[in-house]
C-alpha cells in the first residue's frame, strides 16, 4: 500500500461512515412518505405509519417489508404494486387518481360547483324579485301609528343578530 | 328483575303504539279526550322506558351472570363507575339507552308544553310516538338486552344457568370518558329527534308562521351542544387511550357523528333567514328532516357492519331495519312536503349580493358540501365494491386533502359573516369593518411564520384565526363601547351587560371564539413528529427540544388489570419538567385483553406524548414511542369555550327596559309646568 492510499482508504472509511447515516435517514424518510399512503391491514383503518395501537398483528410485518423494499431500491410504483398483489385495493390510504376511484376525488368538486350554482342562481332569482324601494315620503306627512310599529318591529329583527 | 325489565319494554312498546296510531285518531276526529289520553300514553311510554333502563342496570350492578348481556358486558371486579358504562358498550344495551334519552326528551317535550300549541303539539306528539315505536321495536323483538342464558340439559329441554363471572368490559372502554362521551353522542343523535317533530308536524298541520322554530330553536342547540361535546370528548378519548398520537382518524364511526353535526351547525344559520327575513323555508326543513336522517344512517353505519371501524359494534341483522325506518321517514318528509309545499312559500327577496343573507347561503352551502363529501368518502368503498368488485378504502389523507380547503373557507365565512350587514352592505362600511381584522390576521400570519409554523394551510389557518378574533372583539367591543357611554359602566362590565341582552347573538360569537381555538389546534397538527425505539434503563432520547430519559419500571396490580408501568423523566434544557408513566394493562376477565395508558406532559405549546408500545421481539427492551404534538391543547379549550357559548346563548336575554319614573322639579319653567309629572328614561331590567 503507497503514502498515497494509506491516506485515502482511511479518509474514504470515514467519508463512508459519516455519510451512512444520512442514507438510513433518507431510507426511514421514504418508509415514512410511502407507509404514508397505504392502510394498515388489522382492520384499524388507520394509515400505516401512524398504526401502533397495542396487538396490531399487521403494522410491524408490513413496515419491515416495506423498510426491506426501500433498502433494496425499490420503486414507489413497485412497492404499491407488490402491496397491491398482497393485500388488494383496500391497502391504499387514499383512492389512486384514475379509473373509477377517480370519481373519489371529484365528486366533493362537483358537489361544491353545483351547489354553488344554485346558490348563484337562487341569489340572482331573489334579487329580481326585490321590489323597487319604496318612495320617500315628502316633508310633514306623518305615518300611522301601525305602519310605524311594524317598521320598528322589522328594524329590531334586523339588528339583532 | 330480568322479567320485569322486559315486560316493562313490552308495555312500553304496547303505549307507544297506542300513542302513535291514538295520536293519528285524534288528528282526525279532534276529540279531546283522546288527544289527552294519546299524550299521557307517550308520558307513560317514557316513564315504562326508564324503568327498564334501570333494571338492566340493576342487573349489572348485582352481577347477574344468568343475563346474557351482563355476561357478555361486565364481570365482578369491573368497578361501579364503569358498570354504569356497561349500558352503552353493547349493541342491545346501547340501543335501550338511545330509547332511554330519546324518552327524557320526549317527556320533557310532552310536559312542557302540554297545555300550549293546541293545534300542533298532537303531531308532535305522533311524531314522537312513531320514533319511539320504531327503538321499541328493536329492544324488544330484534336486540334485547334481557335474555337469559339457558343450555340443553340431558332430556333435550333448554334449562336457565348462571355463570361464574362476566367476560368484562372492552379495556378500550375503561377509560373515564368513555363513560361521558357516549352519552353525550347520544343525547345529541336523539335531540335532533325533537327538531324533526316539530317541523314534520308544522308541516303536517299547516301551522302558522315561524312559531315551529321558535319553540325548537332551544331543544336544537341543545342537541348541537351534546353533539359538539359528544365529538370532541370521542377525539379525546382516541388521543389519550388509543395511543396513535391523533385524534381525529376520520374513521367511519367518527365521520357518522360528524354529519349531522354539519347539517345541523348549517341549520342553526340558516334559521335566522327565516326568522329576520320569511326567506328559505323549505331550505330548513329539509335541513332538519336531513339532519334527523343522518342521525338514524350514521347509527345505521355503526351498528350494521356496512363499514369496517374500530369503533363499531359487532355485525348483526340490525341494518335492514335501519334501512327500512330511513326510508319510511324519507317517504313520510317527501309526501308531507309534496302536499303541503304551498304552506312553505318564501318571501324570497335579496337585496343585495353583499349582504348577511348571501355569506349565510354560502355558508349553508359549505356545510353541505362537507357533509356530502363526507358521506360519499365515507360510503366510497361500499360503492367501489358494487360497481368494480374491488373494495377500495379511503382513508385519512383523502378526507384531509378535500375537508382542509373546505373547512378554511367555513372559517373565513365565519369572520365575514358578522361584519356584513343585512340586506345590503355599503363599500364603505365593508372598508371600515375589515381593515383591523384583516391587519391582525396578517399578524397572526406573521407571528407564526417567525415561530417556525411554515406549512402554507396552517399559516392561511392561523391568519384567518386572527382574523375571525378580531371581528369578535370588534363585535363585543362596539356594543359595550355604547352601553359604557350610555350608563358609565366599564367596559368589562358592559360587556358582559351586552351579552346578557342578546344572549343568543352574543352566545353565538362566543362559540364562534371556541371553533377559533379549535382551528387553532387543528392547525399544529402539520408538524406533529415522533420518534420510537426500544430503550435500556437510563437511556434518553431527544425529542424536539426535550430530552426523555427511561428512569425505571414497575409493575401495579389494580382490581380489574395488571399494569407494567414506565417511568419516563422529561427533560428540557436540563431541567427537570415532570415525570411521564405510560403503561400497558392487562385486564382480567374470561377474555384476556390489554390497553394502553398514554401519558401526556401538555402545555398551551405542545404536548409530550408518550407511549408504551410493548417489548421489543429481538432485544427484549420496553419500546418507548414518543409524539410531539403542537397545540393540541387549544382544540380542548376551544371545546369548552363552545359549551359557555351554547350556555349563554339557551339563557333568556335581559332586556334594556325604559322605565317611567316622576322626577322632582326644580324648575318652574312653563315648559316644566307643562309636563307635570315629567318623565325621564332610565336604563332598567325586566
Amino acid at each position: 500500500m503507497t503514502n498515497r492510499s494509506r491516506i485515502i482508504v482511511p479518509l474514504l472509511l470515514i467519508a463512508a461512515f459519516a455519510v451512512l447515516p444520512l442514507f438510513a435517514q433518507q431510507e426511514a424518510d421514504r418508509v415514512k412518505q410511502i407507509g404514508g399512503k397505504f392502510q394498515c391491514m388489522c382492520g384499524c383503518g388507520q394509515v400505516l405509519t401512524q398504526c401502533n395501537h397495542v396487538g396490531c398483528t399487521m403494522s410491524a410485518s408490513m413496515l419491515k417489508e416495506l423498510g426491506g423494499m426501500v433498502k433494496r431500491g425499490d420503486s414507489e410504483d413497485k412497492i404499491t404494486q407488490t402491496f397491491v398483489q398482497e393485500f388488494g385495493t383496500t391497502v391504499y390510504a387514499e383512492p389512486p387518481k384514475s379509473g373509477f376511484s377517480l370519481v373519489a376525488w371529484l365528486m366533493p368538486a362537483f358537489y361544491f360547483l353545483v351547489g354553488a350554482a344554485i346558490v348563484v342562481f337562487f341569489i340572482k332569482k331573489w334579487r329580481k324579485q326585490a321590489p323597487a324601494p319604496a318612495a320617500v315620503a315628502p316633508a310633514g306627512v306623518h305615518i300611522s301609528a301601525e305602519a310605524y310599529e311594524r317598521a320598528r318591529s322589522q328594524a329590531d329583527r334586523d339588528t339583532e343578530d | 328483575m330480568d322479567v320485569f325489565g322486559s315486560f316493562t319494554l313490552l308495555l312500553a312498546f304496547v303505549c307507544a303504539v297506542y300513542a302513535l296510531v291514538g295520536g293519528i285518531a285524534a288528528i282526525i276526529t279532534r276529540h279531546p279526550l283522546l288527544v289527552k289520553s294519546t299524550r299521557q300514553a307517550g308520558m307513560a311510554t317514557c316513564v315504562l322506558i326508564f324503568i327498564a333502563t334501570f333494571s338492566l342496570e340493576y342487573l349489572l350492578f348485582t352481577d347477574n351472570f344468568s343475563q346474557a348481556y351482563v355476561v357478555s358486558h361486565s364481570n365482578r371486579d369491573l368497578s361501579t363507575f364503569y358498570k354504569v358504562a356497561s349500558l352503552w358498550s353493547g349493541q342491545e344495551g346501547s340501543l335501550l339507552f338511545w330509547s332511554f334519552l330519546l324518552s327524557i326528551y320526549v317527556l320533557s317535550v310532552l310536559i312542557a308544553y302540554r297545555n300550549k300549541n293546541g293545534e300542533l303539539m298532537p303531531y308532535v306528539g305522533v311524531v314522537l310516538a312513531g320514533v319511539q315505536t320504531f327503538f321499541l321495536i328493536l329492544n324488544n323483538f330484534v336486540e334485547s338486552p334481557f335474555k337469559t342464558l339457558a343450555t340443553v340439559n340431558a332430556s333435550g329441554v333448554l334449562e336457565p344457568f348462571t355463570r361464574l363471572d362476566g367476560n368484562g368490559l372492552n379495556p378500550l372502554l375503561q377509560y373515564p370518558e368513555m363513560v361521558i362521551h357516549p352519552p353525550n353522542l347520544y343525547s345529541g343523535y336523539t335531540g335532533f329527534t325533537i327538531p324533526f317533530a316539530f317541523a314534520l308536524a308544522a308541516l303536517l298541520a299547516r301551522y302558522p308562521g315561524e312559531k315551529w322554530i321558535h319553540l325548537t330553536r332551544k331543544w336544537t342547540m341543545i342537541a348541537w351542544c351534546f353533539q359538539s361535546v359528544g365529538i370532541l370528548l370521542g377525539a379525546h378519548w382516541a388521543y389519550a387511550v388509543l395511543g396513535w398520537g391523533g385524534y381525529w382518524g376520520w374513521d367511519p364511526v367518527e365521520n357518522a357523528s360528524l354529519l349531522p353535526w354539519l347539517t345541523g351547525t348549517a341549520f342553526l344559520h340558516s334559521v335566522m333567514m327565516q326568522e329576520k327575513r320569511g326567506m328559505m323555508k323549505v331550505w330548513n326543513v329539509w335541513l332538519v328532516f336531513c339532519t334527523f336522517m343522518l342521525c338514524i344512517l350514521g347509527t345505521f353505519l355503526t351498528r350494521s357492519g356496512i363499514v369496517s371501524s374500530v369503533h363499531a359494534f359487532a355485525n348483526s341483522h340490525i341494518g335492514p331495519w335501519f334501512v327500512g325506518f330511513l326510508g319510511l321517514t324519507f317517504v313520510v318528509c317527501f309526501v308531507a312536503y309534496v302536499k303541503n309545499r304551498d304552506y312553505l312559500k318564501s318571501e324570497n327577496q335579496l337585496d343585495s349580493m353583499i349582504s348577511r343573507e348571501s355569506s349565510f347561503l354560502f355558508n349553508n352551502l359549505l356545510f353541505l358540501v362537507a357533509c356530502i363529501a363526507v358521506l360519499s368518502g365515507t360510503l366510497f368503498p361500499v360503492f367501489s365494491e358494487w360497481f368494480t368488485s374491488n373494495r377500495i378504502s379511503v382513508g385519512a389523507p383523502f378526507f384531509n386533502k378535500i375537508m382542509i380547503p373546505v373547512g378554511l373557507a367555513i372559517l373565513f365565512l365565519t369572520g365575514v359573516g358578522p361584519l356584513l350587514a343585512w340586506r345590503k352592505t355599503s363599500g364603505d362600511s365593508l372598508k371600515r369593518n375589515f381593515g383591523w381584522p384583516l391587519i391582525v390576521g396578517l399578524l397572526f400570519g406573521v407571528a407564526a411564520y417567525f415561530l417556525g409554523y411554515r406549512d402554507v394551510f396552517s399559516i392561511i389557518c392561523l391568519v384567518l384565526c386572527g382574523f375571525v378574533f378580531w371581528t369578535i372583539v370588534m363585535e363585543f367591543y362596539r356594543g359595550a363601547r355604547v352601553i359604557s357611554a350610555r350608563t358609565g359602566m366599564n367596559m368589562m362590565v358592559s360587556a358582559h351587560e351586552l351579552a346578557m341582552r342578546n344572549t343568543r347573538r352574543y352566545g353565538g360569537y362566543v362559540v364562534h371564539f371556541g371553533m377559533v381555538l379549535i382551528f387553532i389546534g387543528l392547525a399544529g397538527s402539520a408538524f406533529n413528529s415522533d420518534v420510537q425505539r426500544p430503550m435500556n434503563l437510563g437511556e434518553s432520547m431527544k425529542l424536539g427540544p426535550y430530552t426523555l430519559v427511561l428512569q425505571s419500571t414497575d409493575t401495579k396490580a389494580e382490581k380489574n388489570y395488571t399494569a407494567q408501568r414506565m417511568i419516563v423523566e422529561v427533560l428540557k434544557d436540563n431541567k427537570q419538567l415532570m415525570m411521564l408513566y405510560p403503561e400497558k394493562r392487562q385486564f382480567q376477565g374470561t377474555e384476556q385483553a390489554s390497553g394502553t395508558m398514554v401519558s401526556i406532559y401538555s402545555t398551551l405549546r405542545e404536548d409530550v406524548y408518550v407511549v408504551f408500545a410493548g417489548m421489543d421481539p429481538d432485544t427484549n427492551l420496553p419500546v418507548i414511542h414518543a409524539f410531539l404534538n403542537p397545540l393540541v391543547k387549544w382544540i380542548w379549550l376551544g371545546g369548552v369555550w363552545v359549551v359557555m357559548g351554547t350556555l349563554l346563548a339557551l339563557m333568556p336575554n335581559r332586556r334594556a327596559a325604559l322605565a317611567v319614573a316622576a322626577v322632582p322639579q326644580t324648575v318652574a319653567s312653563p315648559i316644566a309646568q307643562a309636563l307635570n309629572p315629567s318623565v325621564t328614561l332610565r336604563e332598567g331590567h325586566d
